[in-house]
């Protein structure tokens, strides 16, 4: 997953990932990508468009 | 390292601390940690409170922590038909008052620390493990990594709700059930009545609606929730469509951007297992219609608290035991969210020109209360589409 740089780590990615792969910290955001199924809701619901899938 | 504690509480919200705060008085040894390096900043909120609400918990107004006392509502509908909900029409105006939630957050985790709660900020949760007696939490802290051994873990930990799902607890928000918000606070603003809130609703916010909730003179949060499931634009870019079309907020300018999501799908089922307990936006404690989760999930943390207190005294910390929370919590805030879970489904049903005829009709209606359990009353009167769906409720 590609985060821009304008991610304000609000966290509303992690509450809908259904594999709960997210952590937030106050200036990351990791995505536990072995585990990720790609199933973009993290990007559908991000308020300021800043998670890109990295293809 | 290695700390032990009767009751663990993750996440330093305004349900956090209430949690924190009534675990001590119950006795129990409590440690608080948040993620952030000060509570209460950035907000991701409106900062809108029922003065009943603070009441119920105990919770005497600071001037420190309150901008706004409020005097009532305006709704204002696609075509700008408004309806007015003030204190000079109605008899009973059961208002409230915006908040600094910088100030407020903090005072609140204060009231937890006089009470004998430890707090840790600047400090993440990164996993944890059942253990035969508790949990023990895996945690880091400006580069140090170090273990808590917990009895109890009460998880509050805001919408990203990753604790309780660590516990077994499924708290994963659908995104139907969550409203992505954008807000500014601004300057400037010139409101019609800087004493009310506002409400925008339509296509101008699908699947939600637009607030300006005023601060001071000419001070006022800006935002709006929307759901991904009913727009391809992001909420900031409704946002500033928003801001840029809306009379009150043309000539203003921000000085603050707040973004977040707000759980608004109900409380899940199970909120507590063997030494496990899910409190405020990780437990879904919002008012669905509104968004509104101040209140409500301080509700979840007072009750919370004061059972985990209860438990450690006992000595019984089984999911039976804790059990009683999901039961008080059911009765203090559930029925209400699922009342307003309805009112949300029908209302995300109306286009446009339906919410025009509801203002119009409102125009002719007498409100006893200003309270959102008034107006979708007086909603069923005007509709009859409305009383269909929803008369049997309200």
């Amino acid at each position: 997953m590609i985060v821009k740089e304008w991610c304000m780590y609000c966290g509303e990615c992690a509450g809908v990932c259904p594999r709960n792969l997210i952590e937030v910290r106050e200036l990351t955001l990791k995505f536990n990508e072995d585990q990720c199924k790609e199933c973009s809701l993290c990007i559908q619901v991000c308020p300021v468009k800043a998670l890109e899938e990295d293809k | 390292m290695l700390i032990e504690t009767d009751i663990l509480v993750i996440g330093a919200g305004p349900a956090g601390s209430t949690a924190a705060k009534h675990a001590a008085q119950g006795g129990a040894g409590v440690l608080m940690m948040d993620k952030k390096s000060e509570i209460g900043a950035p907000k991701r909120c409106a900062e809108g409170v029922s003065n009943g609400g603070l009441e119920s918990l105990g919770i005497e107004k600071n001037p420190r922590w309150i901008t706004k006392e409020l005097d009532g509502v305006r709704l204002i509908s696609p075509n700008r038909t408004d309806v007015w909900l003030t204190s000079d029409k109605i008899d009973l105006p059961e208002t409230g008052c915006i908040l600094e939630r910088k100030v407020f957050d903090k005072y609140m985790t204060m009231d937890a620390a006089r009470a004998g709660a430890q707090i840790k900020i600047k400090t993440l949760a990164t996993g944890m493990e059942k253990t035969d007696d508790g949990y023990l939490v895996s945690a880091e802290s400006m580069g140090e990594s170090f273990q808590i051994k917990a009895k109890i873990v009460i998880a509050a930990d805001g919408p990203e709700s990753r604790v309780a799902r660590w516990g077994g607890l499924n708290t994963t928000a659908k995104p139907k059930d969550m409203e992505s918000a954008a807000q500014f606070e601004m300057a400037g603003v010139e409101m019609e009545n800087n004493n009310c809130i506002e409400f925008y609703f339509g296509s101008v916010a699908p699947g939600g609606y637009a607030w300006i909730f005023p601060k001071g003179d000419d001070i006022a949060n800006v935002g709006l929730g929307i759901l991904a499931t009913k727009t391809d634009k992001t909420a900031y870019e409704h946002l500033l469509e928003f801001v840029a079309k809306n009379p009150a907020t043309q000539n203003a300018q921000p000085v603050e951007l707040n973004i977040g999501g707000d759980p608004v799908g109900g409380m899940p089922k199970k909120l507590v297992d063997d030494n496990l307990m899910v409190i405020g936006d990780a437990a879904g404690q919002v008012n669905p219609l509104t968004g509104g989760g101040i209140i409500s999930g301080m509700t979840g943390g007072m009750i919370a608290g004061k059972l985990a207190a209860e438990a450690i005294s006992e000595g019984d910390l089984s999911r039976k035991k804790l059990k009683k929370y999901e039961d008080e919590c059911q009765e203090a805030i559930g029925k209400s969210i699922n009342k307003y879970l309805k009112v949300k489904d029908y209302m995300l049903t109306l286009n446009d020109g339906e919410l025009d005829s509801i203002a119009e009709a409102f125009q002719d209606v007498e409100f006893e209360k200003v309270s959102t359990t008034e107006l979708v009353q007086k909603l069923v009167k005007v509709s009859p589409k409305a009383l269909l769906k929803l008369g049997k409720l309200f």
